[in-house]
């Protein structure tokens, strides 16, 4: 069994993000980390592959200025290769333009059984791109994935619902985005963090993929205006001068949570 | 050398990732409790396949071994030894750093089990005996202790020993009592080193190291001893009464080893201050980190204090000795990437160097923390107390003085 798991190269989140305020997109011109998100849909393909006894995991990105860091992560921790895209042409694409270049991508690894992705990012978190992406390859997809079974030709899926989970079955090939937490992602072992180095990237640009237009161009929308979240309003001080639960009490029954 | 490659980069990351998540939460039983450090050790060998690494490097040895053995018995010259792709130690290094700046004591307890110990095996043993034993020291299945120390002998290490083996028979019987053996509560294989007693004076008698296992008849292994710092590494004596052995526990089959048991403890005392640069790195850079923040922090007479010119101070020369550590860090694993290893001098002048700049750094680091450097709540208070013991073992600052002033007058 062959999957190709999506993962996006973020800024890291420990760091303070900015904002460019000429394009109003995040900066992404430092070191980038593999989104911790994409972290479990790599350990699920792995666990995957290794159930079904055969087969390998590769991985497609799309991120700026040749970076491959968070790929390597994903590398040491078992994936077999993989395609990045990267081209100063893509600066500006929105949601749609970069799940047709990961689906062009996925086309040139020769597609897989299975495609995975997560439910959204950590930087743009639209929860767009996965979706998009099944549209683009014409694949069946299963969205917020929480327990991943192969029966055969088909998918076993539990489906996270607001209050439980569907059990939906689909054919394979397929896309799924899967949900933080699903599984424990495995540390990298030190042999795999050396054999990360010299397993396969393919970097290519949307040209070489034949996807156009790209970037702002082929952006279906603008961003026009960048604002600032509004403030959390201050709390409110109850002082205890030995009564303060009351307050504490009224104040929870008037939000009717007692 | 002068910076960590990627790859040791992304092994640092993912080794301080296992820390916060595996160490940290139980710093408290490890330094103040009854954990001892063994499975939190053997966890972090799992994870990162450094058990199997072991083994794989270990059968290479031994195979490489072999061959040697077999050719030297066809008359043949022993195949030419091909290096392997070494990084210089980074592998076993990176995590002693990462470790010690949470818990050095649980850096002492691997160090001396799949260090020291298997080292004085697989340096001077039979192949036999590194089956046996080192394997299992390697991968941390097993714990090691390394008993040359005892009540009466420290710095003078062969001169005031009075351990003995008697030859009795094909046997020996093996008494003395050792201390301040890391390991020694839980050990299961032993490395006792003592005299053979032929009647003759002390002074001329053999050193020779035997393979002891726990519970053997005649041993005894001490509770943990109450002491200073290094909690996690529990330290403690052994009682030898007529322990009897036979020559399969000699290391090396042999009382004759071509270059003697003193030449084979002083290979161990190498390797070990090589480790104790890593290990004051670990501190250093911890406390360092920590004093930054609380430099930027703390706020006194109405400003930060680390815009008064005395904590500024503080906080450079503890960069200094961070930058000085680290290079020699960086020395070592260039040399052993080229397979070239440190003079004794060096080698002692890096651990005089190290172990006093990070008992430096760490006092420092609970000066500038003012009274909560001095409370247990604040991370300095127990590295200051770790720190010091790397002035201590694996050589005195001293003995290492002595050493460095030996070689350069050496004529
Ligand atoms: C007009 C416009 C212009 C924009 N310009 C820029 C810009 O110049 N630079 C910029 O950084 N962003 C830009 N963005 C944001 C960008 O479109 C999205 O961040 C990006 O397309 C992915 O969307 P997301 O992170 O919300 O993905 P989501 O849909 O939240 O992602 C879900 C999952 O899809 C997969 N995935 C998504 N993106 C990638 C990827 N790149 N590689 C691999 N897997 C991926 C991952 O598994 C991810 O967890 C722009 C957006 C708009 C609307
Ligand atoms: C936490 C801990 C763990 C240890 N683990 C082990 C272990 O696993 N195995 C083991 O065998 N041992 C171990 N030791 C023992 C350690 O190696 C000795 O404590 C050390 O070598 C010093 O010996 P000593 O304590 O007898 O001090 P002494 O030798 O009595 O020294 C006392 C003082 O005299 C100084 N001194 C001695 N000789 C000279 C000289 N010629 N010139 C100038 N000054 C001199 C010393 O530097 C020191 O300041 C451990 C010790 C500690 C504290």
């Amino acid at each position: 069994m062959n999957v190709i798991v999506c993962v996006k190269q973020i800024p890291d989140p420990a760091t303070p993000g900015a904002l460019d305020p000429g394009t109003k997109t995040l900066k992404r011109d430092g070191k980038l980390i593999l989104d911790e998100s994409d972290s479990y849909g790599v350990e699920m393909a792995l666990q995957l592959v290794d159930a079904a006894g055969g087969g390998e995991v590769s991985i497609v990105s799309m991120a700026p200025n040749g970076e491959v860091s968070g790929m390597r992560t994903a590398l040491a921790m078992g994936a077999a290769k993989g395609v990045l895209v990267s081209d100063p042409a893509l600066q500006g694409s929105d949601a749609l333009t970069t799940a047709k270049v990961l689906a062009a991508a996925v086309g040139k690894l020769g597609g897989a059984d299975l495609v995975i992705a997560a439910t959204e990012s950590s930087d743009g978190y639209t929860g767009t791109v996965p979706e998009q992406m099944a549209e683009v390859l014409g694949l069946p997809s299963v969205t917020f994935a929480k327990k991943v079974v192969v029966d055969g030709g088909s998918l076993k899926v539990d489906r996270q619902t607001e209050d439980g989970y569907d059990e939906v079955t689909c054919p394979l090939p397929a896309l799924i985005s899967v949900t933080a937490g699903v599984v424990e992602p495995r540390y990298p072992s030190f042999k795999g963090i050396m054999a990360a180095k010299s397993k396969p990237i393919d970097t290519v640009t949307a040209g070489d993929l034949g996807v156009s237009p790209t970037g702002w161009a082929g952006a279906g929308q603008e961003i026009v205006d960048v604002a600032q979240a509004e403030a959390r309003a201050a709390g409110e001080i109850i002082e205890d001068d030995g009564e303060g639960y009351t307050k504490i009490v009224a104040f929870l029954e008037n939000l009717k949570v007692i | 050398m002068f910076e960590w490659s990627d790859e040791h980069r992304m092994i640092r990351e993912a080794v301080q990732r296992f820390v916060d998540e595996e160490v940290r939460p139980h710093v408290d039983e490890l330094e103040h409790g009854d954990l001892p450090p063994y499975d939190i050790l053997r966890k972090m060998f799992a994870t990162f396949g450094m058990d199997a690494m072991a083994r794989d490097r270990f059968a290479k040895q031994i195979a490489r071994e072999q061959a040697a053995l077999d050719a030297t018995a066809r008359c043949e010259e022993p195949p030419a030894r091909t290096e392997s792709g070494d990084d210089g130690g980074g592998l076993s290094l990176i995590p002693i750093i990462e470790l010690c700046r949470v818990c050095p004591g649980m850096v002492t307890a691997m160090g001396v089990s799949m260090g020291l110990t298997s080292a004085a095996i697989m340096s001077k043993g039979t192949i036999r005996q590194k089956q046996r034993w080192a394997l299992d020291l390697l991968t941390m299945d097993k714990v090691g202790a390394w008993a040359i120390t005892e009540p009466g002998s420290g710095s003078d290490a062969f001169g005031s020993m009075r351990s003995t083996a008697r030859r009795d028979g094909d046997e020996y019987v093996l008494n003395g009592s050792k201390t301040f053996i890391t390991n020694g509560p839980y050990a299961d294989t032993i490395v006792f080193i003592c005299k053979l007693d032929e009647g003759n004076p002390p002074e001329q008698r053999k050193v020779l190291s035997f393979v002891l296992d726990r519970g053997m008849p005649g041993l005894v292994q001490s509770k943990p001893l109450r002491k200073m710092g290094m909690h996690s590494s529990p330290t403690g004596e052994l009682f030898l009464d007529d322990v009897r052995v036979g020559l399969d526990r000699l290391i090396g089959e042999t009382e004759d080893l071509p270059s003697g048991g003193r030449d084979g403890a002083k290979a161990t005392f190498q390797q070990e201050r090589a480790g104790v640069a890593a290990m004051a790195l670990g501190i250093i850079e911890e406390c360092l980190q920590l004093s930054v923040q609380y430099a930027r922090d703390r706020v006194q007479f109405g400003r930060p204090i680390g815009e008064f010119q005395l904590i500024q101070e503080k906080l450079a020369r503890m960069e200094v000795a961070r930058m000085n550590v680290q290079n020699l860090v960086f020395r070592t694993m260039e040399m052993g990437a080229a397979g070239r290893s440190m003079t004794l001098a060096e080698a002692s002048a890096m651990k005089l160097y190290s172990a006093r700049a990070a008992t430096e750094v760490a006092m420092e680091a609970v000066q500038l923390y003012g009274g909560n450097g001095y409370m247990s709540e604040f991370r300095v208070e127990q590295l200051a107390r770790d720190a010091k013991v790397l002035q201590i073992y694996a050589g005195t600052d001293e003995i290492q003085i002595t050493h460095i002033a030996k070689d350069l007058l050496r004529t």
